[in-house]
């Protein structure tokens, strides 16, 4: 089984737990208990003494205070200490709980503001959190050091008067989440994937049309509302990585295999671009010069070539495999433009790549360096791709990824030609990259900086924080992570701005692990991952510490 | 109500860090006094792996504003706005339309890398914005027909040439290991160095590494060479790893490097030992051992918690100086116009050179100094013309 | 002058580089063996260890010149130590913060990698502030000097300690593995989870533990590096991608595998460095990678960190 989540719900001897549970009343119903949790592989396993103390609360769901997790010592107890009985999942979702326990007890209530209740060993170790939590962020808010005294600006930040406003704000934070009523059920359901009955997986398809239209107004309305450097962004960061992130949610979204080389056919876009519309941007062009607009199918075709090429003989490699061959391809592409100087200019990069135009009876027009037209026709372009890419999930190839998704060996006994698909979507995706490459080359001055490594990491964390195989989850994506980068640029020191960054993403990722906004077919997919049936992306079972 | 006290409880901690942090990073501007306020950008390299060049710049910028609004004898107050660019084309635009869309903002310091300036500048040249470049040596850039960019360092093909007179006529080396990190500036540097100590006759051989921490095997290939001298066209961090890794395997040659690597930080990075003797040739006066500069660096670590000015720091601070010369002489008529026209004639004694401008906005005059680590500090030695004459 | 007649230098080069990857490559292994997982903050791991031990060993540096003898050893064991303990800290506490929340939730794979990534960000850059964006430079602690040559090949009194203490630390981690108990719990829950924790195996401590034991490597690891290359904020990433090829040249997931991928890569990156422009070294590494994948699909040794010993 995958996962050590066992049917929970009706068999567990979850007697005590559920009355001081705020119903879930459907949980027990489908099976599908939450519980996860390698909390719930059974603490103290090699310590028989720990074993006793296991408890089983049904379908607890995890919440902060289980990082107290192994210390079942404090894991007092309840009336259900026969937790055993259950299935080793059921035994561990709770297992490693121990906090509250007498609150749970129907008859025994006390109310939360109750100093024994208050000043549970949980909850002052939840207060210890926060505390830390403050002065991490006392620290990350402070003074700037440096390696003569390593440790003095931090001590700075801590002795600070500053400090007292931290401290106060973790404290506030503590008594919010200890008494803001059902803490458990609470954290439960901000913590479980958000579940949608399993009806309206498979429900409407075409998604609210209403609200599709006015998101579209609203991306159209936006950047008029914006600063120019605002919208410069928009083009650059937000607009060219939600195109990307389109991309390579078919590649890691829908076919499930992890691409960490993406950006190396957006390097192939561009460098195209530059070498057929330009005779002075790189030493090596081609004997005619194009329009940059005739570049895009060439682009197309050469990215999709090169990511069948790439994939080829790679993609009969599983997993994490894959992950750094694709890494090392971009590697290889950045480092290779970066040092053929005689081709492509090296890192000095190809400047004097034309703006995009259009030269047709009627029609005269030259997109410029402002902003604004680029957005649109990058507007346009997602719009389109979002609808495309619509159509193909769920058409007969769309439907073969998720099978291939889901159980790669079920999918090909079943008859789908597993690999030519993978090979397609890969293509797919590095056609994308490389459509968005040339708009990018067309509008400004790039060089091999441009497609490094990180940037590849960056796309894949768009991909992922805004929902995995969601079309308009990774648009979103692209938005707020860009949003706040771009946000942060004049809200604090521009050097400390990814400390900010990484601190949401994780944050992101322990709330909403299944990201912004995940798909449907996902989210059912997450649950029966979780229910022990099938893994919830190609990559193989979740890391749960326990697997098939 | 479900998540929302939870998840408010973090909103607002969020909210109240960054203000926090918002608050304490913009600290310090007190206008007063009936001046007027002229505000001026700089945009750099504040992110990612170069982010220390990106300070340097800043701290010499704020050097020069601080030491302007603290005389009584200026009739404007600076003020400073900071657009950071992290060195890369993609955000070289967005950096620069932060600047120019803030129309208080006369001139602006920056960019500093090629590629950002490359990116950045059609923008500025739209804008009729004048940016003063510290840093960026590519040669090319004043052929692009940016026509708001002006630069107070002298391109690469000055530093190459002079740094191939040097190592050749006063060095005599007859083979010369010619390494670069294969960034745009260092590729600029091997770039014009190569072609002319070939023209000398010195057997050149070419290599470029990406910038690293492990330069064991790169030594072992420079000495199974075995060249009279190794030219590294890179930044100090880098050459300070790769001049610890030669003298760990015994190299006996000479090591000599541009202007990327003249930082007292080299010093401090290699070990006294170890980079005792390497030649450093910069097209720019040393802040840190020219007697002159004293003041400048007192008031540098004054301004910036005791850190010494580094590479790119005197620039900065050069061209902001030159900036508030030309502020002076407007008077009350300062905006970006006049400002840019101005610029163009503007004649400033600086701390690393004279600061005045060809037509194309390159710097005027090319002396090109030798330095050498002397007792665990960086030394000058003299103009290469002159030290080729004698 | 011919490639061979820097064959063994070349070797010695490589080997001493490849001994850092390797053990930081184990980390990336054993997390994977336990959880199959790609450990992406692995690398800042490397990082707070280095600064760890350099900052420690700095403190007790004399200020005469270069200490010798009893000293130097000392020096050299407190920062290893002070590395390590630092190492397994960050270790720890990137367990408890980006992953067990995750864990606890059953979160699909990927989550964890943006987790990671969000956690490396955040660390790399609060490293910066805190310890400034320069390289930290750290003074040699003992003479060194060829202490023996081979082949015409010098071998220095630093590259033997730093090959000596990685090859240390390398058996150690077999031995520990293969012939203990904590060993055979860890395999135990590298083979099969769901059966370990019938058997009594306590799997969430088995998974602290796991990323305790790779902190502690890559700490000292970490130290070992700051000898040679200084130490800066940034110092993780390439040697952290370097050792994540590694552990996969070797076999993810495999002990031995992740030892012998970090040798081979070490020296692959040494020869490809000098036969071809040095620049193209990484490119060299990830072809010869690629290639053995084909061959070998699922690494030089296989995969199982339960098979490994």
């Amino acid at each position: 089984m995958t996962g050590p989540s066992g049917p929970s719900g009706p068999s567990g001897p979850s007697g005590p737990g559920i009355p001081g549970q705020p119903t879930f009343p459907s949980r027990g119903g489908t099976g599908a208990g939450p519980g996860p949790g390698p909390g719930g592989v059974d603490p103290g396993a090699l310590d028989p003494g720990e074993t006793l103390a296991l408890t089983t609360r049904g379908t607890a769901g995890p919440s902060p205070s289980r990082r107290a997790s192994l210390g079942s010592g404090d894991a007092p107890s309840s009336d259900s200490a026969t937790g055993q009985a259950g299935s080793p999942g059921s035994v561990g979702s709770a297992g490693s709980v121990g906090v509250t326990s007498g609150g749970w007890e129907p008859g025994n209530r006390r109310p939360p503001w109750h100093p024994a209740e208050l000043f549970s060993p949980a909850r002052l170790r939840l207060l210890g959190v926060m505390v830390l939590v403050g002065l991490l962020a006392a620290v990350v808010t402070g003074r700037t050091g440096n390696s003569d005294k390593p440790l003095q600006a931090a001590w700075d930040s801590i002795v600070d008067p500053r400090i007292v406003l931290f401290l106060v704000l973790a404290v506030a934070l503590w008594l919010v989440v200890v008494l803001g009523g059902e803490l458990r059920a609470l954290v439960t359901r901000l913590a479980t994937p958000v579940r949608a009955p399993f009806a309206t997986a498979y429900g409407r398809r075409g998604g609210p049309i209403g609200l599709n239209l006015v998101l579209l107004a609203v991306a159209i309305i936006a950047p008029l509302l914006f600063s120019t450097a605002a919208q410069q962004s928009m083009v650059n960061d937000i607009g060219i990585y939600a195109l990307l992130a389109l991309g390579l949610n078919v590649v890691v979204g829908y076919a499930g295999l992890l691409d960490l080389g993406y950006i190396a056919f957006f390097a192939i876009g561009a460098y195209a671009t530059a070498y057929f519309s330009s005779q002075t941007a790189m030493p090596w062009h081609a004997p005619f010069t194009l329009n940059p607009f005739f570049v895009f199918p060439i682009a197309l075709i050469l990215a999709g070539l090169a990511g069948v090429i790439l994939g080829a003989p790679t993609l009969r490699l599983r997993g994490d495999y894959l992950a750094i061959v694709t890494l090392g391809f971009g590697e290889i592409i950045q480092i290779v433009a970066n040092n053929a100087d005689s081709i492509t200019n090296g890192a000095r990069g190809a400047f004097g790549v034309p703006h995009l135009s259009i030269h047709l009876p009627g029609i005269d027009y030259t997109w410029g360096i402002e902003p604004l037209p680029y957005y649109y026709l990058l507007l346009a372009i997602i719009v389109l791709v979002m609808i495309a890419f619509g159509r193909l999930e769920r058409s007969r190839i769309g439907r073969s990824w998720a099978a291939i998704r889901e159980d790669e060996i079920a999918a090909e006994a079943t008859g789908v030609a597993t690999l030519r698909l993978k090979l397609l979507a890969f293509a797919i995706g590095a056609s994308v990259s490389g459509f968005a490459g040339v708009l990018f080359a067309s509008k400004q001055f790039f060089n091999p900086q441009s497609f490094s490594l990180q940037a590849s990491f960056f796309v894949v964390a768009v991909v992922i924080f805004g929902g995995l195989g969601s079309r308009l989850g990774v648009v979103v994506g692209a938005v707020v992570l860009q949003g706040l980068a771009f946000y942060l640029r004049d809200k604090v020191q521009p050097a400390d701005r990814y400390i900010y960054f990484g601190a949401v993403i994780v944050v992101m990722m322990i709330f909403r692990p299944q990201g912004l906004v995940p798909s449907r077919r996902r989210r059912r997919e997450i649950e029966l991952s979780e229910a022990g049936i099938g893994g919830a992306d190609a990559l193989g079972p979740a890391p749960t510490g326990a697997r098939p | 109500m479900g998540r929302r006290p939870l998840l408010g409880a973090i909103a607002l901690a969020t909210a109240v860090t960054l203000s926090a942090a918002a608050c304490g990073s913009s600290g310090g501007d007190s206008s007063s006094d009936g001046k007027k306020t002229i505000t001026i950008g700089f945009q750099g390299v504040l992110s990612g792996d170069n982010q220390q060049l990106g300070l340097n710049a800043l701290y010499g910028m704020r050097t020069a504003v601080s030491e302007i609004n603290a005389d009584p004898s200026s009739t404007f107050e600076l003020k400073l706005v900071e657009s950071d660019d992290a060195g890369s084309p993609d955000q070289g635009p967005t950096a620069a339309q932060k600047l120019i869309d803030n129309d208080k903002i006369v001139a602006v310091v920056g960019p500093m890398f090629s590629g950002a300036t490359k990116a950045s500048e059609p923008a500025y040249t739209q804008a009729g914005l004048l940016s003063v470049s510290p840093s960026a040596t590519n040669p090319a850039l004043t052929t692009l027909g940016f026509k708001t960019f002006y630069r107070v360092i002298a391109p690469d093909t000055v530093q190459g040439k002079a740094a191939a007179d040097y190592v050749a006529g006063v060095l005599k080396a007859k083979k010369v290991y010619s390494l670069d990190d294969k960034s745009d500036y260092g590729t600029g540097l091997s770039g014009a160095l190569e072609p002319e100590l070939k023209a000398k006759g010195v057997e050149v051989v070419h290599d470029g590494i990406n910038p690293t921490k492990d330069y064991t095997s790169e030594a072992t290939k420079i000495i199974a060479s075995s060249p009279d001298a190794l030219y590294y066209s890179g930044y100090y961090a880098e050459l300070a790893l790769l001049t610890k890794a030669l003298k760990d395997k015994g190299f006996t040659g000479k090591i000599i490097s541009g202007d990327g690597s003249l930082d007292p930080q080299y010093v401090a990075q290699a070990g006294a030992t170890a980079a005792e003797g390497s030649y450093l040739t910069c097209p720019c006066g040393d802040a840190n051992s020219d007697p002159k500069a004293a003041p400048f660096v007192a008031s540098y670590k004054k301004v910036n918690n005791g850190v010494k000015p580094g590479t790119y720091s005197g620039e900065a601070y050069d061209a902001t100086k030159a900036l508030a010369t030309v502020f002076k002489q407007l008077g009350s008529d300062v905006s970006r116009d006049s400002v840019l026209k101005a610029f163009a004639g503007v004649n400033y004694q600086g701390i690393t050179k004279t600061i005045s401008f060809e037509t194309n906005g390159e710097v005027k005059g090319s002396n090109v100094y030798v330095y050498q680590v002397k007792n665990g500090a960086i030394t000058v030695l003299g103009n290469i013309a002159d030290l080729i004459k004698s | 002058m011919g490639f061979f007649d820097q064959f063994w230098q070349l070797t010695i080069d490589g080997l001493m580089v490849g001994s850092l990857y390797a053990v930081i490559a184990l980390g990336y292994t054993l997390v994977y063996g336990v959880l199959q997982l790609i450990n992406f903050a692995h690398s800042e791991v490397f990082m707070l260890g280095s600064f760890g031990g350099l900052f420690a060993a700095r403190a007790l540096l004399p200020d005469h010149g270069v200490p010798g003898g009893f000293e130097s050893v000392c020096l050299v064991a407190v920062g290893l130590g002070v590395g390590a303990a630092c190492g397994a800290l960050a270790a720890f506490t990137l367990e408890r913060v980006a992953y067990r929340p995750l864990r606890r939730r059953a979160a699909p794979r990927l989550a964890y990698l943006i987790s990671a990534i969000g956690a490396s960000l955040f660390a790399v850059n609060l490293a910066g502030k805190e310890f400034g964006r320069q390289n930290v430079d750290l003074p040699d602690l003992f003479h060194n000097g060829t202490v023996f040559t081979i082949f015409g090949a010098q071998v220095s009194t630093q590259s033997l300690v730093i090959f000596g203490v990685a090859i240390a630390m390398l058996i150690g981690l077999d031995r520990l593995v293969a012939g203990t108990r904590l060993g055979q719990g860890i395999r135990a829950v590298a083979q099969d989870a769901d059966t370990a924790v019938l058997m009594g195996v306590n799997v969430e401590r088995i998974i602290i533990v796991t990323f305790i034991v790779g902190g502690l490597l890559a700490g000292a690891g970490g130290f070992l590096y700051a000898m040679t290359f200084n130490a800066s904020y940034n110092m993780g990433f390439v040697p952290g991608v370097k050792a994540f090829t590694a552990a996969v040249l070797g076999g993810i997931g495999n002990v031995r595998g992740a030892m012998l991928g970090g040798l081979l890569l070490g020296l692959v990156e040494s020869y490809g460095g000098y036969l071809f422009q040095a620049s193209y070294k990484d490119v060299i590494a990830f072809l010869v990678l690629v290639a053995i994948l084909m061959i070998r699909p699922s690494g030089l040794l296989g995969e199982r960190l339960g098979r490994a010993a």
